[in-house]
């Protein structure tokens, strides 16, 4: 592998724990006053750990220049992006539905990627953009999550989760990060759902899809969409979504992690093959198929002859 | 006096006729009959072939290529054939070019060309050497038979002169005079593609010189829609001409078998 | 931001398209018809490069009309739109191409079949149940993969239709506010108020 590759993934990944841990005793100490129940709002000079960056004066375009493979096929590393993610709220909970096929330029790196982390029984997070960032960052997010549940004998409320994210990202702006992740969650306000992203944007909603397939999924998702759907209904149209994207965007597909939010936490409902919906549907009941859809159907309008 | 307008090119008489033009048509007039009738569900065509002998080869004709012989019935395109009568060489110029307008308009438009385009087209280039100076017009008479969507089964019949006509059954060559009179007593609307073959086929042997028909002297032909309703040409060979005409009873009898019963 | 779409039903084709004339960030004029009825069955949607919109249409309409004289025969939509495939891609092969999309939409009158076309400047041409030009595509599309039925009675048609324009104008940044829809079917080519 490249010399780049692994600084990002030993070196800084080393690192960073040691750092993490630094960032830990610091905290026993009582020193920082800002860890409190607002989860690291508005904390990041010493709550957020500091990444090894490149030496170099523009670290974000010397990335990009080894990043880049649209502007330069042959660039030695080629970020893993092209995703469809979707998350709603509905009055049963949140759905939250991905594919998981991961594409490097025109290559399809893998087809079992996991983009949904699992961040806590409670929380979810959807990975979008480079796979590595979400990971990575999610994972940590994961930490100091449960740091909270240590410190404050509650759970971190998903708002709270989502800034803490949101903040961490927002230090690293211009870097070259890239994430567009949901995180979705139960708290004492019931369902949510906010989007987060690497420009910084933190948005609290009901339906967000993020991904080169967004736009697909959005087209079935907001057709389908009502805050009074069934469980199964609910589960059906998140779903169909990814579907619809794996379908019509080449950058997404393969196949299909499904999960439900409920009071209790979060539930993997399944995972689910796109061709197999193509095909057959999710319980062989019938595939989501146009083609089969209309199967035998005709515009033609002859006139009737008795 | 006649001989001052129509030895050299088209140019009128003082009568205001167009000897070259005549005389094409006399030509016509003595070669083998074609013979078209539009059927509701098909059209038929025949012809009686004039080139025949022991010797001529024949063996392209029995298998291989579209069937028929090439002296009267060609395929012109998926969804037309035509039958021809004058001069071959001519018509044989003729057809290829109707086929290279043919593949030139499916080329466009990605379908079987209309089939009185086709024959509007060629009536054009007929025209011209009917108009333009030190060419001969071309000594060919065509019967077309084609379908196409706008108008399903259609006839028609092209002279020298460049002139066209649409038609539910007609004649052109040996005889064609009486042939036509024929089919008008005979002629009934709306009847079906083997009534169709029957009557053509009748008033072939009643037509032609010879008093039995066989495959040496007849070609034949007939257009249909297939399952898909795609034009479907079929241009018989040798045998099923035979074998047509022993089913309508038309068929040579055998002299020998005859001497022995 | 331009935004077409073509949808068949029961013996029909529907065909909207945005009524959005622009030049940079200025509306020029919010009335503009982009569907030309090029014979009295057929229908074509055009967007892309200002100025070669109309002047492809018109000659397309114009040549259509020619044959329509010459042969005493209407051109139909599945020859129509082979010759227009074939006249862009001409175009695009000369000194100054035409950049047009389209959306050819007819109803066969000797088949009683309505006929949808997708083509793109580059002269692809490809007969479809449903289509769309620009960033409505994205989101039309799946919507119609899940809502698109060809035996929808004009009814249905329209509100499948407006389940379209629904999503653009939710999801769409810059979704233009008006369309204009036109219908073909056995009776010829009518508007449509939405």
């Amino acid at each position: 592998m490249n010399s780049l590759t692994e600084r990002f993934a030993t070196t800084g990944y080393a690192a960073e724990l040691k750092r993490a841990k630094d960032v830990l005793g610091e905290e026993e100490d009582g020193l920082d006053p800002m860890w409190g129940s607002q989860a690291g709002f508005g904390n990041l000079a010493s709550g957020v750990v500091k990444f090894n960056i490149p030496t170099v004066p523009d670290p974000s375009a010397f990335l990009r220049m080894h990043t880049d493979d649209f502007a330069d096929p042959s660039c030695r590393i080629k970020i893993k992006h092209g995703t469809t993610t979707l998350a709603f709220r509905f009055q049963g909970g949140v759905i939250v539905a991905v594919d998981s096929r991961a594409t490097a330029g025109s290559y399809v790196a893998s087809g079992t990627v996991k983009k949904v982390i699992e961040i806590n029984p409670y929380l979810l997070g959807t990975m979008a953009g480079g796979a590595a960032d979400c990971q990575y960052w999610e994972t940590y997010l994961g930490m100091q999550c449960r740091l909270h549940e240590l410190r404050n004998r509650e759970r971190i409320s998903v708002a709270a989760a989502s800034k803490y994210l949101s903040n961490l990202v927002y230090s690293y702006k211009g870097m070259g990060l890239s994430m567009g992740t949901m995180i979705c969650g139960w708290d004492k306000t019931g369902p949510a759902v906010f989007y987060v992203d690497s420009d910084g944007t933190r948005l609290k909603g009901d339906l967000f899809s993020v991904g080169s397939g967004s736009t697909f999924a959005y087209g079935v998702l907001d057709q389908g969409y009502r805050w009074d759907l069934t469980d199964e209904e609910a589960q059906e149209l998140g779903r169909r979504s990814i579907y619809a994207a794996g379908h019509r965007d080449a950058f997404s597909g393969n196949t299909i992690n499904l999960f439900h939010v409920k009071e209790d936490g979060w539930k993997f409902i399944g995972n689910y093959d796109v061709s197999k919906m193509h095909y057959d549907g999710p319980d062989n009941t019938g595939g989501y198929a146009y083609e089969l859809r209309v199967e035998g159907k005709s515009s033609a309008n002859p006139p009737v002859t008795q | 006096m006649a001989r001052r307008y129509d030895s050299r090119t088209t140019i009128f008489s003082p009568e205001g006729r167009l000897y070259q033009i005549e005389y094409a048509m006399e030509a016509i007039s003595h070669a083998g009959t074609v013979l078209g009738v539009l059927a509701k569900d098909g059209i038929v065509l025949a012809a009686e072939k004039k080139v025949t002998g022991k010797l001529l080869d024949l063996s392209e004709t029995k298998s291989g290529g579209y069937g028929g012989s090439g002296e009267k019935i060609f395929l012109l395109n998926s969804n037309v054939i035509a039958g021809v009568a004058g001069i071959t060489a001519d018509a044989n110029s003729l057809v290829n070019y109707a086929r290279d307008y043919a593949q030139r308009h499916l080329y466009q438009y990605n379908e079987d060309i209309p089939v009185e385009m086709l024959a509007q087209n060629l009536c054009n280039l007929k025209q011209g050497y009917t108009q333009h100076g030190g060419l001969r017009p071309f000594g060919v008479s065509l019967l077309y038979a084609g379908y196409d969507p706008h108008y399903n089964f259609q006839l028609y019949h092209s002279d020298p002169s460049g002139n066209y006509s649409g038609w539910k059954a007609t004649c052109i060559g040996a005889n064609s005079g009486t042939a036509q009179s024929l089919l008008k007593q005979e002629y009934k609307e709306d009847i079906a593609i083997e009534e169709a073959i029957g009557l053509v086929l009748r008033v072939m042997s009643k037509t032609m010189d010879s008093t039995t028909l066989g495959s040496e002297k007849l070609e034949f032909a007939t257009l249909t829609l297939d399952a898909e309703q795609r034009p479907k040409a079929k241009i018989y060979r040798p045998a099923e001409i035979d074998a047509l005409l022993k089913k309508h009873d038309l068929a040579k009898k055998d002299e020998d078998a005859e001497m022995k019963s | 931001m331009e935004v077409s779409f073509g949808i068949t039903g029961k013996g029909y084709v529907l065909v909207a398209a945005d009524t959005t004339a622009a030049h940079s960030v200025i509306k020029v004029k919010n009335d503009v018809d982009k569907i030309i009825e090029l014979n009295p069955h057929l229908l074509m949607a055009y967007s892309g490069e200002p100025g070669d919109t109309v002047q492809f249409a018109e000659y397309v309409e114009r040549n259509i009309r020619l044959y329509q004289i010459r042969n005493s025969l209407p051109l139909r939509p599945p020859s129509a739109a082979s010759w227009v495939r074939k006249t862009l891609a001409q175009s695009l092969r000369s000194r100054s191409p035409y950049s047009v999309n389209l959306l050819l939409g007819g109803y066969d009158t000797s088949d009683y079949t309505p006929h949808l076309y997708w083509l793109d400047y580059l002269g692809t041409l490809v007969e479809v149940p449903f289509a769309a030009h620009g960033y409505g595509s994205y989101f039309a599309l799946s919507l119609l993969d899940r809502y698109h039925d060809p035996e929808a009675s004009l009814e249905e048609g329209i509100e499948t239709l407006k389940r379209c324009i629904a999503e653009i104008s939710k999801r769409l940044v810059v979704s233009p506010e008006r369309f204009k829809v036109k219908v073909v079917d056995k009776d010829g080519v009518r508007e449509i108020e939405l």
